[in-house]
């Protein structure tokens, strides 16, 4: 039997309590997709946990989510794609005799929530006959409550017109500069509405928007088969519609039509060692790829060895081993406003939190999970586990990751001018880094000479190579609050079936010193 | 449930009996996904996972819109087929528009095995449980995923195109770690018969790996002779059948674009001993029936005899060009028509080389020459005067693909095996190679 929508919420505010209201957001997201969502949510939980724990489960959760997508993709003059699509179903996962078993399916009944859990029970049975280890979770308070992302206006409100019109004029501020070829531009916009129930009595409900407007400009040399390209610096971000108009992207992309006119004329970089400053559109990838993998525990622990890696980094170094220079800190935050990975629980309930993993230079602390907590000697999870959809099993996933910035009014030039021979670099580019997240290979958008405190010009074919504990330990100088950017990416991969995570890293410019440098377009054999 | 071939005609049909629009294009599509991983040596996360749903394009004079849903009731495909159709009114004319396709003619490919389908979980956990046990004996740390695939579901047109596929997927992929971390060892295969995918050979190998992989020395980096296992192979170049794509070639922006606006259509890109492409009937490695577009699938060369034979015309791009639509690729098949060398052989014959089971972390770092970098992982060993020396630790490669496969640098290739690329992505018929010379720039020390 199903309720609809408004039967669900007088339930619920009956049931538990806490729930005699809802926002308004909550009405909002029902009118947004119709009759789709007439479902009874509660209810729903109710079946799944009793059904679990008749069956054994000594903790069980479920996830009821719908997500949805809409994109718009251009190219040069006209339009390639729009497309909007809505993703709707359910997850549950049982612990039995220590062993986890997970089935999810997109038939929303009460019917089909019973069989599922009915599954899931059955893979944990036939798991734990071989389990070796029995898995503990760390305790979590129960929460009833509900949250919405910070947003001012909803994209999915907006016009597709507006947001094709607007792409459209931002190719043709890139096809005005002479040289330029191509250009494709995209917007990608998610809403996921996620409800979980967890065999502790938590019931929350949590609305989140995500945005990732991003473009490509090309320049070709026809006579001698050349091109370049030159991406967005502007990153995805927790946000609402009002990200795209309250950044210039008509400037953003002109610079990057003549940016990337300039990189076919540029001069090709000398391997070598130089000091590089790092923009925070750049820079942030690099924190994702040294600083966030390595401090995820799993990955510590062999969970992820056979798939994304391990780390370098055990249990026995945290609180011992230098990390990097004494200015830097790193904080794990999803709390931080912007932030791809904010929200106000985890998935299986743990409310979010901030905490150092990096101070003072020292390694301090991991990134965890109920189930991983107590593997360490921790009663308390940090609250890090997601999945990118109700199909998925929800496993330990970064948070926002982030570099504290110097507490002076340093600016970006201020770090320039303290470097004779070097090279500043915006933007992702090529990155790959090896599976103990030790050595590292990153390219980046452009490459700027800088010569005796000064930029001098363009430099391209550059990519630095370093060491992870070396390239923190040669930063010697960090940008103040007026340098720091909150950049993100929407697609992080890790783990078995392989899941997507959206995640930002904010950080300040920052300076390293004596970075390898190689030329990506040299010679590869002699 | 997977959709019959009955039961997805029937969706499509009802789909298209709503479309209002001038021209429409639908899918429809199940999914059926059972997992396990384990790692250390104890299971870690298990499930399974059903899916359906349904996609539609419509154009409306020119203008198009697309839409997508995964609930199949009536009242959510006419909600997604009215949501396609409101953003095909807004959006401006698709000047890359074509009528969709009239009836096809499809020819079946055998790709799909119910036992794969509807995999035993109490089967499969003996199975792993037995792997664990192998690995306790050998004094190892497992961790590995196993996971069989189900997809069925079907496409069609508002022209009176309709076509059906249905395939399985099972793979196993192991990796053992000697307790003292100092050595690892990798391997995967798949197979779409679950009864064709050996779990204990597969376990087997990544052992045997990880422990004649143990005291592993350190080697300069630079440029070397190498030999590249069929995993190795795969994880660099699983996607480039794909990759031969016209229009970029022609619009100047790819490795196949050539100086004064041309391609390198017809010219000798790779070695003669390297041929590149694609049949979707290939027993080992069935493809789609269905080509880009949705025309009928046929065996095409992409590179024969190391000769650029086609680059892939879109629909589009065929009809500006005056051309053909390209019927594929569907699958990659790297095969040569030289003598195929044993790897016993390609040892032999290497007075100081290395040989490498797996690379990790491919990235592009230069479009114009495919140049790539990434890492060696799980598996690296010197060769000198013909024979394996000792393991070496890892180190990171930057490396052009046209360059590695160029005339002259290809020097033996051996049998093609069915693989799949350890960072995700199809699996592929791929052989190992022994190419003359590679470029390491520098180590890691990274297990």
């Amino acid at each position: 039997m199903t309720f609809s929508r408004r039967d669900f919420i007088k339930t619920a505010g009956l049931t538990l309590g806490a729930l005699t209201t809802l926002p308004s957001w909550v009405y909002d997201a029902q009118a947004a997709t119709g009759a789709l969502i007439d479902v009874n949510k509660n209810n729903l939980a109710d079946i799944a946990l009793s059904t679990a724990k008749k069956l054994g489960a000594t903790y069980a959760d479920i996830r009821i989510n719908r997500y949805r997508l809409e994109s718009v993709s251009t190219r040069e003059r006209q339009v390639q794609n729009v497309s909007s699509g809505q993703n709707f179903g359910f997850g549950v996962r049982v612990l039995i005799k220590g062993t986890w078993g997970f089935a999810a399916s997109p038939i929303v009944t009460a019917q089909e929530v019973e069989r599922v859990t009915r599954e899931a029970a059955a893979i944990a049975r036939a798991n734990s006959v071989y389990q070796r280890r029995k898995i503990e979770l760390a305790p979590a308070p129960k929460v009833v409550a509900s949250w919405k992302s910070s947003f001012q206006k909803d994209p999915f409100d907006v016009p597709v017109d507006d947001k094709i019109q607007f792409l459209l004029k931002l190719n043709e501020a890139a096809l005005a500069v002479k040289g330029v070829s191509f250009v494709n531009s995209s917007m990608a916009w998610v809403n996921e509405q996620k409800f979980l129930a967890t065999s502790d009595g938590s019931r929350i409900e949590q609305y989140l928007i995500r945005g990732n407007p991003t473009f490509t400009v090309t320049a070709t040399d026809r006579a001698t088969g050349d091109f370049q390209t030159r991406s967005s610096l502007v990153e995805a971000q927790s946000a609402g519609y009002e990200y795209i108009e309250t950044t210039d992207w008509l400037a953003e992309a002109k610079r990057a039509g003549e940016e990337a006119v300039m990189k076919l004329k540029a001069k090709t970089v000398e391997p070598g060692k130089y000091d590089l400053v790092l923009h925070p559109s750049h820079l942030f990838l690099t924190i994702h790829e040294s600083v966030g993998h390595p401090t995820e525990l799993d990955r510590a622990l062999l969970w992820e060895a056979n798939y994304a890696g391990t780390s370098f980094l055990t249990p026995d170094k945290t609180g011992k081993l230098q990390f990097g220079s004494k200015i830097v800190n790193f904080v794990a935050d999803r709390t931080q406003p912007a932030g791809l990975a904010t929200v106000a629980y985890d998935d299986e309930g743990v409310e979010a939190q901030k905490w150092h993993i990096v101070k003072d230079g020292v390694f301090v602390d991991w990134q965890t999970t109920r189930d991983l907590a107590p593997l360490i000697g921790k009663n308390k999870s940090y609250g890090c586990l997601h999945a990118d959809s109700w199909g998925s099993v929800p496993f330990p996933r970064m948070p926002n990751v982030s570099l504290e910035p110097a507490k002076g009014n340093v600016s970006t030039d201020d770090l320039i001018a303290g470097v004779d021979k070097g090279i500043m670099i915006f933007g992702r580019g090529s990155y790959s880094i090896d599976q103990q997240r030790y050595n590292f290979q990153f390219g980046g958008q452009t490459f700027w000479e800088i010569k005796n405190g000064k930029i001098e010009g363009m430099l391209r074919d550059v990519a630095y190579q370093s060491r992870t504990t070396d390239f923190w330990g040669a930063c010697d100088a960090l940008g103040g609050q007026s340098t720091y950017l909150i950049p993100g990416t929407f697609n992080d991969g890790k783990g078995e079936p392989s899941q997507s995570n959206a995640v930002s890293h904010g950080c300040p410019s920052a300076r390293f010193r004596q970075i390898n440098v190689l030329n990506t377009a040299a010679k590869t054999q002699g | 449930m997977l959709l019959t071939e009955k039961e997805s005609k029937s969706i499509t049909d009802k789909i298209l009996s709503l479309v209002k629009a001038d021209d429409a294009t639908v899918s429809v599509s199940s999914d059926k996904l059972s997992h396990l991983r384990f790692a250390h040596n104890t299971f870690l996360t298990s499930g399974q996972r059903e899916s359906r749903g349904a996609n539609i394009t419509v154009w409306i004079e020119g203008k198009r819109g697309t839409s997508s849903t995964n609930d199949l009731d009536d009242a959510s495909l006419k909600a997604m087929v009215d949501e396609a159709e409101r953003i095909a009114r807004l959006a401006p004319v698709d000047r890359e528009y074509l009528p969709t396709l009239g009836k096809q003619t499809y020819k079946p490919v055998n790709a799909y095995v119910d036992a794969t389908a509807n995999i035993s979980v109490t089967a499969r956990a003996k199975a792993v449980g037995d792997i664990i046990t192998e690995c306790e004996k050998n004094k190892v740390i497992g961790a590995g995923f196993h996971q069989a695939r189900a997809q069925a579901g079907g496409f069609a047109t508002k022209n009176g195109n309709f076509g059906f596929d249905s395939s399985t997927n099972v793979s196993l992929s192991m990796t053992a770690r000697t307790l003292d971390g100092s050595s690892s060892g990798y391997f995967l295969r798949s197979h779409f018969d679950v009864g064709r995918l050996d779990t204990k050979s597969i376990a087997r190998e990544a052992v045997r790996k990880a422990i004649e992989g143990r005291n592993a020395k350190t080697i300069e980096p630079g440029v070397y002779t190498v030999i590249l296992e069929p995993q190795a192979v795969a994880d660099l170049l699983s996607g480039l059948a794909f990759g031969f794509d016209a229009r970029s070639a022609e619009e100047g922006r790819s490795a196949y674009s050539a100086a004064g606006g041309k391609t390198r259509l017809g010219e000798k890109i790779f070695d003669e001993r390297v041929s590149i492409y694609s049949d979707p009937w290939n027993p080992d490695l069935p493809g789609s029936q269905s080509a880009q577009g949705g025309i009928p699938a046929q065996r095409i060369y992409l590179v024969k005899n190391g000769v650029l034979e086609n680059l892939i015309y879109s629909r589009f791009w065929a009809k500006r060009a005056g051309k053909e639509p390209t019927p594929g690729p569907v699958n990659s098949i790297m095969e040569t028509t030289a003598p195929i060398s044993a790897p016993e052989d390609m040892i032999k014959s290497t007075k100081r080389g290395i040989l490498i089971s797996r690379f990790w972390y491919i990235r592009s770092t230069d479009p114009r020459t495919q140049s790539l970098t990434g890492l060696t992982r799980d598996g690296v060993w010197y060769i000198e005067n013909g024979k394996i020396q000792y393991p070496l630790k890892n180190l990171r490669f930057n490396q052009s693909i046209i360059q590695m496969l160029a005339p002259g640098n290809v020097e033996m290739v051996g049998t093609s095996e069915r693989v799949g690329g350890s960072e995700g992505g199809n699996a592929s018929l791929l052989p190992t190679l022994k190419l003359k010379a590679f470029n390491f720039t520098s180590q890691s020390e990274a297990v």
